[in-house]
């Protein structure tokens, strides 16, 4: 057994919590210890101050997002109308798919208050996941059944609501 | 490789025995001959001795003669010395000159080949491959000739003091002669078996370790012992077959060459009662019996090496025989420098299976314009960029650049024409500065001009860096790069007097992302032996990575009850660290957190092992030793496999205030400790600017401290030389220090430095973050167009606008072309292609 299991010589510190926080999270749920440990040792945490975006619109920043602690608003500007979308609490992932690939922002994450985020970076992940051969499949099956969770759940408990836009659904057959 | 010389995989490796050695084989031919008259000569002596000057009693006869024997024995050996050296000399010539003119072809290679061979096989045919026929090409001359002409002259003599004796005991080696190589034969065909068995043997290993959970699973301990079992037997049988023949060979040797003093004693016995032989002649006959032996063996082991060479060289050679597609340098003329125009004729381009990546492309492109290739990936966009800067050889069809025919243009012509980005550029181990000027030096290369003359000037280089956005990134390294004392005396002055600037007109506002020395503070940004030490030593014993043994240290830590505390808190640090980046190939990312570096690591899992068997204070001095190194180490703020005990921390600050005041004491200068007003030379520039470290790498903090920290320099006037000291940023292997979009940024700022008429972009701003991509698309757009032809393929679509010409493709082909607005307005490709992203 490694020696963080059971792990008597050390006080507990961050890399420990952030371990335990990353296992909580849909996305690393099903990563072998060994792999998240990593992880957990590449994250960093970052606090935002109050009104400060985490990331913006447009912008490939290649990060991912936790949120420990605090609150932040996302928010999407369409020709100049704001709408917020929805606010972020503590234990939620924002991310995952920006890990994967380079892809501008669709929406800004807005601090609401002080927030603090366990962020790891894009290209620390991609060079972490290439020690793990085995991994890439199964982030793959998180992802997708991440998505069909999401549309199946939209479908049976908000088709009525969504009138015109059902046409536009199907995320899960792209 | 020069023009009309063989291609080297072509030569045979007899070829390599004289190239550029035939003064040192002949000077081995000369050695060679006296040495073999100094082996015969004692023989001559030992006869004399007996028959003259013992069988005479003349002492005076003894003495002399004695003397020339020792004399020729000297000689002999001196010689052979000789001979050794120069066979040293011409094998290591060879070794170099083959691994050079292979690695030189190698270079030359069509891409397509790349693809198929594996970087290690490579590796092993330089490194290895080549040493047993270099071996060869040493002895090919001296082995052979050196002993041949010893067994003849042995021979010669032993017939000259009987020559019936001589012819019976000669006549067992043509046997030997005839039975080696049968045997050796043997010895091949078993030893060929040997490696096949032992790479599948390795093979099984592999998969059933890869395979481990599945068979602890499943218990299938019993299938798999018979598996390998069985091939461990026949690896057995083969390897005992194997060595049977090479022992064989020995014993066969070894029995003919021994009959020879019996038939000596048997035949020469005889004669010598019957009165027919000396007895002094016999003595001598037995000695060049038994000296026949030597030069035998050597023959022997020489008929080896030269059969191993043989095998290693061709197969080596034969593997790489593959035509280069292009000359490197034009024939008989300056290379062109061509005008930027591009035209494509029925492009064709198919791979060695048959598969067609472009199929009829055609278009044409004036000096300057520039053009968008766009599609799906596999669309072969990035094929056709590659068929026109020549790394594809295109199959049919034509690429005219300037008129030229491109395959056949020599890649010089192409390289001074033409810069090439690709989509993962690689940045070579060495500073940002020869990475930058890697293009134009490769360029300028091989003109016979020196090349310090035609590089870019500091400015053009700066304008660059600016242009393509790599500036604040070498500004940082240079912010970050710690001063070495003496070197920099002005700029230290200057620093000093910018902290306090700094302070003045941005402390405040960066206060919350800077932990600002404090005497009174523990600082979680610095490391636990500057948190002890807080200052910058003046001697060498009393520097940070020589605090754990610097016997003052020690005992100062002892007194301030530290040294056990540290000691579990090294320990603590070893084994989360390794047990979380232990079994990682070392990649410079994954020891940006970790207070063991790269190279240490190897180390420190041994000493992790010893804690798992020892207490701490059973360990030996040398591993507490690390372990101490690496507590000093710990920076809370940035190693966070283990936290600071509350406890420790209190005590570190009592130890600063203890420390200053013993070493104030004992050994006032040995160091400085941290104040406003002196420059801190353990500290980076960007910390003795802010007399504090920074807290946070968050994109967003650092683009604030960035900001601030370039008003400053301008103001101050010192950018132009930070950027200098950042140049000389050490990138790491493969540019591994660099972040993805660094890499990119200093692939296209390499390219932008060369000014090529024709520039081609393979997705180059793919890694780069939106303001980045739109600072190029932007410099293009108002720096190179109707400058430089641009051939760019793009895989995010807001950039191509502004090109003067689209290309959308499809299926190897070019669906449609023509501006973006046109293509738009045909509601075609494009527009679906846009609408979809």
């Amino acid at each position: 057994m490694n020696s963080s299991e059971k792990n008597d010589a050390t006080a507990p510190c961050e890399f420990m919590d952030n371990l335990n926080l990353l296992r909580q999270t849909y996305f690393f749920s099903s990563f072998p210890l060994e792999t998240l440990k990593v992880i957990a040792y590449l994250c960093a945490r970052e606090k935002f101050k109050k009104g400060l975006a985490l990331f913006n619109q447009n912008e490939d920043d290649g990060q991912a997002f936790l949120v420990i602690d605090g609150k932040a608003r996302l928010e999407r500007e369409d020709d100049g109308k704001m709408t917020v979308i929805r606010e972020c609490h503590a234990g939620e992932f924002l991310g995952g798919l920006t890990l994967l690939g380079g892809r501008h922002r669709l929406f800004s994450l807005i601090a609401v208050e002080d927030t603090t985020c366990l962020i790891i970076h894009r290209e620390k992940f991609t060079k972490a996941i290439k020690q793990f051969p085995d991994i890439m499949p199964k982030i793959l099956k998180a992802v997708v059944d991440n998505i069909s969770t999401w549309e199946e759940r939209f479908l049976t408990e908000r088709a009525e609501e969504c009138g015109g836009c059902l046409e536009k659904l199907g995320v899960s057959l792209v | 490789m020069a023009k009309g010389e063989t291609p080297i995989v072509k030569r045979s490796l007899y070829s390599w025995v004289f190239a550029g050695n035939v003064g040192l084989q002949l000077l081995l031919l000369l050695i060679i001959v006296v040495m073999v008259f100094t082996r015969v000569l004692p023989l001559e002596m030992q006869k004399r001795i007996v028959n003259e000057a013992i069988n005479l009693r003349k002492i005076d006869l003894l003495l002399s003669y004695c003397g020339i024997y020792l004399a020729a024995v000297v000689l002999a050996n001196g010689l052979k010395y000789l001979n050794s050296m120069v066979t040293t000399v011409i094998t290591q010539r060879a070794t170099a000159n083959m691994r050079k003119g292979l690695y030189h072809y190698i270079l030359t290679l069509p891409l397509s080949f790349f693809r198929n061979t594996q970087p290690g096989m490579v590796v092993n045919s330089l490194v290895n491959e080549l040493t047993l026929p270099a071996n060869f090409v040493g002895m090919a001359v001296a082995a052979p000739v050196s002993n041949v002409l010893t067994l003849l002259a042995f021979a010669g003599y032993l017939f000259r003091l009987n020559p019936l004796l001589a012819a019976v005991s000669l006549s067992i080696y043509p046997i030997v002669v005839f039975l080696v190589p049968m045997l050796q034969k043997g010895v091949n065909r078993a030893n060929k078996k040997r490696v096949d068995t032992a790479r599948t043997l390795s093979s099984a290993i592999a998969e059933s370790i890869s395979g481990i959970h599945e068979i602890q699973g499943n218990g299938a301990y019993g299938i798999e012992h018979r598996k390998f079992d069985g091939l461990a037997d026949k690896l057995e049988k083969i390897r005992v077959i194997w060595s049977l023949y090479r022992f064989g060979v020995k014993t066969m040797n070894n029995f003919f060459t021994g009959l020879g003093p019996f038939i000596v004693f048997i035949l020469g016995g005889f004669l010598t009662i019957k009165g027919q032989l000396e007895l002094g002649a016999l003595v001598a006959f037995l000695s060049a019996q038994e000296k026949l032996y030597d030069p035998w063996r050597e023959l022997i082991e020489f008929y080896q090496v030269y059969q191993d060479g043989v095998v290693n060289y061709n197969r080596t050679m034969e593997y790489f025989n593959v035509e280069p597609e292009h000359a490197l340098e034009p024939q008989g003329r300056p290379p062109f420098e061509l005008d930027g125009s591009v035209e494509v004729k029925d492009l064709q381009f198919e791979t060695s299976s048959g598969i067609r990546l472009l199929d009829g492309i055609n278009l044409s492109l004036k000096p300057g314009e520039h053009l968008a290739l766009v599609g799906f990936s596999g669309s072969g966009k990035s094929t056709l960029a590659l068929c026109i800067g020549q790394l594809y050889k295109y199959t049919d069809g034509h690429v005219l650049i300037g008129d030229k025919e491109v395959a056949e243009l020599s890649k010089k012509d192409m390289v001074i024409n033409i810069g090439f980005v690709s989509q993962s550029p690689f940045i070579f181990e060495g500073t940002l500065e020869e990475n930058l000027l890697y293009s134009c030096k490769a360029m300028i290369d091989g003109q016979g001009q020196p090349v310090n003359n035609h590089l870019p000037t500091l400015d053009d280089i700066i304008a660059v860096l600016h242009q393509t956005g790599i500036f604040v990134d070498v500004l940082r390294f240079g912010l970050n790069t710690i001063l070495a004392r003496d070197e920099h005396e002005d700029l230290v002055e200057v620093l000093t007097r910018v902290r306090r600037n700094f302070q003045r007109d941005y402390g405040e506002e960066l206060a919350d992302y800077v932990e600002f020395f404090d005497e009174n503070k523990y600082l979680y940004y610095s490391s636990v032996a500057e948190n002890l030490t807080f200052g910058a030593s003046a001697k060498e014993a009393f520097n940070n990575s020589n605090l754990a043994k610097n016997e003052y240290f020690l005992n100062f830590l002892d007194r301030a009850d530290l040294t056990r505390p540290l000691l579990s808190l090294g320990a603590a640090l070893s084994k989360q660290t390794v047990d979380i980046l232990g079994n990682l190939t070392p990649d410079a990312v994954f020891f940006e957190q970790s207070p063991i570096t790269a190279d240490e690591l190897d180390d420190y899992k041994l000493i992790v092992e010893h804690q798992k068997r020892q207490k701490l204070h059973q360990l030996t001095g040398t591993d507490r030793q690390r372990l101490l190194e690496l507590a000093l180490r710990f920076t809370p703020g940035i190693h966070k496999m283990a936290a600071l005990p509350q406890m420790l921390e209190t005590l570190i600050l009592e130890g600063r205030a203890l420390f200053r005041e013993k070493i104030s004491a004992d050994d006032p200068g040995a160091f400085s400790f941290y104040q406003l007003a002196e420059y801190i030379y353990s500290q980076t520039i960007l910390n003795n600017i802010f007399f504090g470290k920074t807290k946070t790498a968050s994109p967003q903090t650092q683009e604030k401290i960035d900001q601030s920290i370039v008003q400053l320099l301008i103001e101050e006037d010192l950018l132009e030389t930070i950027i200098e000291i950042g140049m000389r940023y050490d990138v790491g292997t493969k540019g591994d220090k660099l972040s993805g979009g660094q890499r990119q940024k200093l692939a296209i700022a390499r390219a932008f430095l060369k000014a090529p008429r024709i520039l081609i972009m393979d997705e180059a701003t793919s890694a780069l973050d939106n303001k980045s991509q739109a600072r190029i698309q932007n410099l293009l757009e108002t720096r190179w167009k109707n400058k430089s032809t641009l051939i760019a393929v793009v895989h995010r679509l807001d950039t191509i606008k502004n090109f003067d010409r689209v290309a959308v493709m499809k299926a190897g082909k070019i669906a449609e072309m023509g501006t973006y607005n046109e293509l738009i307005a045909q509601k075609g490709m494009l527009y679906e292609l846009v609408g979809k992203k």
